[in-house]
């Protein structure tokens, strides 16, 4: 099994385009935070800026793209053609040839990813609370520990739930095209609290409620509880991607 | 002719173009639904109804120019037999852009409708219309340099939903020269929608005519 993670862990980050999650989804936090430093002074200095406890942690959901694309790429990546010469051949013919054990292969290929994730996510959190520390010191207090490792937690499940989305379509496109639209600034999950306050149990808006407090959100959902509904949402998925991905033919 | 009688019928025939088509008008329809529900409530989301909604699934066209264009490049190399019937690279490249345009035609005003008519603002649907096709013709062009699929939508997604929102919120200098702020507000963003669209499809069109298939 470690030979397997390792060998996981080695074809992900050999990609190109992982290196772009990775790259993307650590600097993107931190740089905002820098960029946005004179506007958020002058909103702490006049008053209008009301929920500095979440500073920080609130601008990490920027970075998302990353862990999206990580999650995305450990799967596409396996279907994509190999080259002109053997336009049929993909990569997951050989990586089955390696490791026939279709279950075994899914939970190395889960360990590696959330690996991965996890420690962008604790590097990007770290970065970005220290710049947050260092910029508005006496503004925003550290948040606590619990609601960091939430916020790691955050990147995780939405890095798999573009893999389990990824794992049922076999295909890049409609899981990035989905979560990435729902990064932006007004989510579209957001806009569904708008209709139905059912919209609130949606992955991502639950999500949020682990580590961010002050928000404008219909339903208040008690941080264990929203993280419970989105842990839910992912083995759901992933459990419909992996019989899936053990019965379908390669 | 004949060309681009061919490049219509390989657009048309593609499964993967229908369903994008029809998840980007499902999409539009529930977003239409929901700032329709939002403001009848009494507590609108920004303000502007008939448009907002195409600022999403404008997304749903990148994903249709994407996949137009690099179906070529797929599995099989598709482009290798179609360069093989159409040697002449030039006008092989136009015949594909009209035809692209031709087909998101239907798309991109049945969209539009959808989104415009129920907020009351009719009047805008030709220039959405018109967005959403160069919105279409840009992907491809991008697609067709990249040419992969996946790499091609981060690269088009990023800029279009994490890079130009923050860039629009810092300064409305630079919101008039991004591609996409036509989206939202018309009056400022139009000339950069035509720029970008027409220099990434020229940009194309000579890496196309250079570079190995």
């Amino acid at each position: 099994m470690v030979r397997l993670i390792r060998a996981e862990l080695r074809k992900l980050l050999g990609l190109p385009t992982a290196w772009v999650g990775l790259v993307l989804g650590t600097l993107m936090a931190p740089v905002v935070v820098l960029l946005n430093a004179p506007y958020t002074r002058r909103a702490i200095a006049a008053g209008t800026l009301t929920d500095t406890p979440d500073l920080g942690l609130r601008d990490l959901g920027i970075g998302l793209i990353g862990p999206v694309i990580l999650g995305v790429i450990v799967v596409s990546s396996e279907y994509t053609s190999t080259g002109e010469d053997a336009p049929g051949a993909r990569q997951l013919t050989a990586t089955l040839t390696a490791a026939p054990d279709r279950l075994r292969l899914l939970a190395a290929k889960t360990t590696a990813l959330v690996l991965v994730v996890a420690a962008q996510a604790a590097i990007t959190a770290a970065a970005t609370l220290t710049l947050t520390k260092v910029l508005y010191a006496e503004h925003a207090p550290a948040p606590a520990p619990t609601r960091v490792v939430a916020a790691i937690l955050y990147w995780v499940l939405t890095a798999l739930l573009a893999y389990a989305i990824a794992l049922i379509t076999r295909n890049g496109i409609v899981p990035l095209t989905l979560l990435i639209l729902n990064s932006t600034v007004v989510s579209v999950s957001y806009l569904l609290t708008k209709v139905t306050d059912l919209a609130a149990y949606l992955p991502d808006i639950a999500g949020a409620h682990m580590f961010i407090r002050s928000a404008d959100f219909p339903v208040e959902i008690a941080p264990v509880t929203a993280g419970l509904v989105m842990t839910a949402w992912v083995v759901a998925l992933l459990a419909v991607g992996a019989v899936l991905f053990h019965r379908r033919d390669a | 002719m004949n060309t681009t009688r061919a490049e219509l019928r390989k657009l048309v025939t593609l499964p993967s173009l229908r369903l994008t088509a029809l998840l980007t008008w499902t999409g539009t329809l529930l977003l239409t639904f929901a700032y329709a529900s939002a403001e009848s409530r009494g507590e609108p989301l920004g303000h502007d109804a008939a448009l907002a909604p195409l600022g999403y699934t404008q997304a749903g066209f990148l994903v249709l120019g994407v996949l137009a264009a690099a179906s070529e490049h797929q599995a099989g190399d598709q482009i290798r037999t179609t360069l093989l019937a159409m040697p002449r690279r030039l006008p092989l490249h136009a015949a594909k852009a009209v035809t692209l345009a031709a087909v998101t035609l239907p798309l991109a005003a049945v969209t539009a409708v959808t989104s415009t008519v129920p907020a009351g603002d009719t009047a805008r649907t030709p220039a959405a219309t018109a967005y959403l096709i160069l919105t279409t013709l840009l992907a491809a062009a991008v697609a067709s340099l990249v040419r992969r699929a996946v790499p091609a939508m981060v690269l088009l997604l990023s800029l279009y939903f994490i890079a130009g929102p923050l860039l629009r919120a810092r300064s409305d200098t630079i919101a008039a020269y991004l591609p996409d702020t036509a989206a939202l507000d018309p009056s400022r963003g139009t000339a950069a929608t035509i720029i970008w669209t027409l220099s990434a499809l020229t940009l194309a069109a000579l890496t196309v005519h250079r570079r190995d298939a």
